[in-house]
């Protein structure tokens, strides 16, 4: 090689190599080490708190209550009786419905996307649907208010009265805001993540497993339905648990079309009132310390029901995807 | 139906089934559709230059504006990008670097834990550690609850984003002798940037419109206010209380407000689509030799 | 004579030509007219609980190619990663025995890992730039040690493309990002990135079997023209590449050293039954 000239790549006499790192590598690496290290710690710290101070907030109430506090139907904030029973009620039960009905739109519509539908078909009707899951909670409960519930007062209602009116569920008299408008509005809420993680668990079941089924002269909706679903099951489950978890926690949607009245009814169409709703409503009015800890109480039993039913869900579906 | 034979009814059962599930499929759709078409039909009314500069009248009386409610989610959000986006990007990183380690298996199951809690326990959290010892509510006690709720969304993108950055990169790094810190910095981070952005618009898109923790963080305001330790309004709460008031003059500028965040997060949906596609095409090919 | 160095550490000897007589079938260096640059000794490896390497020992000769051949799962790869720690990326990988380069133990603890690698450069099979410019490239393993004015700087980098045959095709285009390269272009970057630092061992683990034929041959060419600097080891999958290009050859087969010889006798009268059927194809 001709090129002598310009400084060569060759190595380096003994003693003229560089014998460390440079002094500024050795402090940056120092620097970003402690950087990640004190973000860790306060990223726990933080979370250590958010447990911390809802358990210490609740403190009072719990020792007032005890357990009896979970199927109290007393909520009085002026002889400071409170208990947790009516509120619990409407979550459990506007969630349920949410979850039925959801899931039965959601799996059907995501074996559709990733079952029947053509490419292009698919991809766009699927980001349509996944954007309903960006819809903000309050534009839901707009719609709720304005939309929905005139709609339950004045067609879904009276019909389903006329219809099934012998039932408990379908009694009474039909407000606009109730149970049933909450449960249908959540249902719209938590659809997306069933139909998501639906499809993508379907998507991931190999071909062969469906040429299998077709080669033995299966329709699409056997194989569907016999092959591929079953070999999601548990995943489904998950996707379920996560979507009722989610709908355990909505807190502005549910609390604008629910009526906000703690009764516990079997009717439908009374009005309900849920956990995250009674905090929203009435937290800024806690005139007294008990009545305080008492809405931080509810606040932890909804956090620790969340984080139960999300992290169970999350295991199931993990367990697939992974 | 009985009438054909069983082959025939199997098909016909499945074209049943085909249709059906093609109806729930496009039915929601629909409905998101529609949803759609009804803010933008009412809401679009309500939008005017004074609704986007005038401060809210007092109750009852028409015209106003919520322009304190846009400027406070502004910096509501912002504020809380400011906490979040660093803590996530860091803890993130960790987590996709020292993978190994016990501390990052318990730190990966407490972000997800927290990605799973509700906004309004968090919510309460802001006060109990920010309102209630400070006697006074605030737009940072907002941001905090905002930014508790940002990190989960922060920490699982970045750490994706790296993960999916091909080992040899790393080692090739490595075998040059560079840090640690080295590696990340100049190479990781720097490759994982598309996946990154993207959580980052995604967690602003999930806080934007968030209404249930500043029902007791940030309260709202009828007023101007630029000051984070002051109540400060912000667009959603402000949708909320026109909602559940007596005044159609309200109503209609709730609607307005709806129209506005669904505008405002859409873009960041779409922005943050976008930072995906744009960072692949920074490679080239320049030939085969 | 380009690239004439002095070394306490060798034994002053004529380069080039070694005499014709049958060797041992590991040759530590102590007969040796090269002179030897690394000495690997006893080395094992283990995934977690799996063996991947047991019991190797050979010279790696300064200025000369060794090679290493084998069917897939032979440990190649793994010993030459061995080689410069880049395993202790991964726990639950662990290497014993030891390395001797220039009388140093390498795999010894508490070394400074940074110029262990500094000193021991890698190109690996898949081409990777770093997502950065040409010229960055180049010049990041650089920054890492020598705080250089640019000038200098910009003449080191110059050099190692030169070396590395890829100045001509990128002088223009020094501030383009590493990845508009072709895949041949990205491997010699890859190779200036690595001679930049100026290391005294270059591994290459099987550095064209990512490219086409035609960037195959250059990177071949390149290799040769390396040589009078570095001590270089090879892995490849290719016999044909390892006859063309190497002067000694390590056959290896599940994790054992079979024969180590020079190339040309290895390949005409292999001692080991073993070697002579994968040499002649009746296992791959």
């Amino acid at each position: 090689m001709t090129e002598q000239t310009i400084a060569s790549p060759v190595a380096p006499p003994p003693g003229a190599r560089p014998s460390s790192l440079l002094r500024g590598e050795r402090i940056t690496s120092k620097i970003f080490v402690a950087a990640l290290q004190s973000s860790c710690g306060l990223f726990l710290l933080i979370v250590a708190g958010l447990a911390a101070e809802l358990v210490w907030g609740a403190r009072l109430s719990l020792k007032t209550f005890g357990i009896g506090f979970l199927w109290s139907s007393h909520w009085n904030p002026v002889t400071e009786q409170f208990g947790a029973a009516p509120f619990i009620y409407g979550t459990v039960v506007t969630s349920l419905i949410a979850l039925v009905l959801a899931a039965i739109v959601g799996i059907l519509a995501a074996i559709y996307l990733a079952e029947f539908a053509p490419r292009w078909v698919g991809t766009y009707l699927g980001l349509l649907i996944e954007l309903l899951a960006a819809v903000p909670s309050i534009v839901y409960g707009l719609w709720g208010l304005f939309v929905l519930a005139p709609i339950v007062a004045n067609w879904i209602g009276p019909a389903l009265q006329k219809t099934l009116g012998f039932l408990p569920f379908f009694k009474g008299p039909i407000y606009g805001v109730n149970v049933l408008t909450a449960s249908l509005i959540l249902t719209l809420m938590i659809v997306p993540t069933i139909t998501a993680i639906t499809r993508d668990l379907i998507a991931a079941v190999p071909m062969r497993n469906r040429e299998a089924a077709l080669a033995l002269g299966a329709t699409p909706w056997e194989t569907a339905a016999k092959v591929v679903l079953p070999a999601v099951r548990r995943g489904i489950i998950g996707a379920c648990l996560l979507a009722f978890g989610r709908a355990l926690g909505e807190t502005i949607a549910t609390t604008m079309v629910i009526g906000n009245r703690p009764v516990i009814s079997a009717s439908l169409f009374a009005p309900g009132y849920t956990v995250a709703s009674v905090i929203a409503n009435e937290f800024t009015e806690a005139t007294s310390d008990l009545y305080l800890s008492a809405l931080i109480e509810l606040g932890l039993i909804l956090l620790v029901v969340s984080l139960i039913v999300i992290g169970i869900g999350r295991l199931m579906v993990r367990l697939f995807v992974r | 139906m009985s009438a054909l034979p069983i082959a025939q009814q199997r098909k016909l059962t499945s074209v049943l089934w085909t249709v059906i599930c093609g109806v729930f499929a496009t039915g929601v759709a629909i409905v998101l559709l529609l949803i759609m078409g009804y803010i933008i039909r009412e809401g679009y009314s309500a939008i005017s230059l004074s609704f986007l500069t005038r401060l809210p009248r007092p109750t009852g009386i028409s015209g106003g504006g919520v322009a304190n409610g846009i400027v406070g989610t502004l910096i509501i959000v912002g504020i809380a990008a400011l906490m979040a986006f660093p803590v996530g990007v860091l803890v993130g990183t960790y987590l996709a670097v020292y993978s190994h380690k016990r501390v990052a298996q318990l730190l990966s199951f407490v972000a997800d834990a927290l990605a799973g809690v509700p906004s309004i326990a968090v919510g309460i959290y802001a006060y109990t550690l920010l309102v209630e010892p400070f006697r006074h509510f605030s737009a940072f006690s907002a941001s905090f609850a905002f930014a508790v709720l940002m990190v989960p969304l922060v920490i699982r993108a970045t750490e994706g984003a790296i993960a999916l950055v091909p080992r040899e990169l790393r080692e090739a790094a490595t075998a040059l002798g560079a840090p640690e810190s080295r590696v990340v910095l100049k190479i990781l981070l720097v490759a994982a940037r598309p996946g990154i952005i993207t959580g980052l618009l995604l967690s602003l898109a999930r806080v934007t419109g968030e209404t249930a923790p500043l029902l007791f963080t940030a309260f709202g305001s009828q007023y101007w206010e630029l000051s984070p330790g002051q109540p400060m309004a912000e667009l959603s709460l402000q949708i909320f209380t026109y909602a559940i008031s007596p005044y159609a003059d309200w109503h209609a500028q709730a609607w307005g407000g709806a129209l506005l965040l669904i505008v405002a997060v859409f873009v960041l949906s779409v922005l943050a689509r976008l930072s995906i596609l744009l960072g692949r095409d920074g490679r080239g090919d320049g030939g085969t030799v | 004579m380009p690239g004439m160095k002095l070394s306490l550490n060798r034994v002053a000897e004529p380069i080039g030509g070694s005499p014709a007589q049958s060797r041992p079938l590991q040759s530590p260096g102590a007969a040796a007219d090269i002179p030897v640059k690394a000495e690997i000794r006893n080395v094992g490896f283990h995934y977690g609980k799996f063996q991947a390497l047991k019991n190797i020992s050979l010279p790696l000769r300064d200025r000369r190619v060794t090679a290493f051949i084998g069917p897939s799962g032979c440990g190649k790869s793994t010993l030459l990663r061995v080689l410069n720690r880049i395993y202790e990326l991964y726990p639950g990988q662990t290497a014993s025995g030891e390395v001797f380069v220039d009388g140093e133990n390498i795999l010894a603890p508490g070394l400074d890992l940074n110029i262990v690698r500094a000193k021991i450069g890698m190109v690996f099979q898949k081409p990777t730039p770093f997502p950065m410019s040409i010229y960055d490239n180049v010049a990041f393993g650089i920054r890492l040690y020598e705080k250089l004015p640019k000038s200098e700087l910009a003449g080191r980098v110059e050099s190692a493309l030169r070396r590395a045959a890829l100045w001509a095709e990128v002088k223009d285009k020094l501030y383009q990002s590493g990845l508009s390269l072709s895949g041949g272009q990205q491997q010699r970057l890859c190779i200036a990135r690595a001679i930049a630092v100026r290391p005294e061992v270059l591994l290459l683990d099987e550095p064209a079997s990512a490219l086409d034929p035609i960037s195959t041959q250059r990177i071949e060419e390149l290799i040769a023209e390396l040589k009078p600097d570095y001590c270089i080891a090879i892995v490849t999958h290719n016999m044909q590449q390892a006859a063309r290009c190497s002067d000694y050859t390590a056959f290896m087969y599940l994790g054992e050293l079979v024969e180590f010889d020079e190339t040309e006798r290895m390949f005409t009268h292999p001692r080991e039954k073993r070697t002579e059927d994968y040499i002649t194809g009746r296992f791959g």
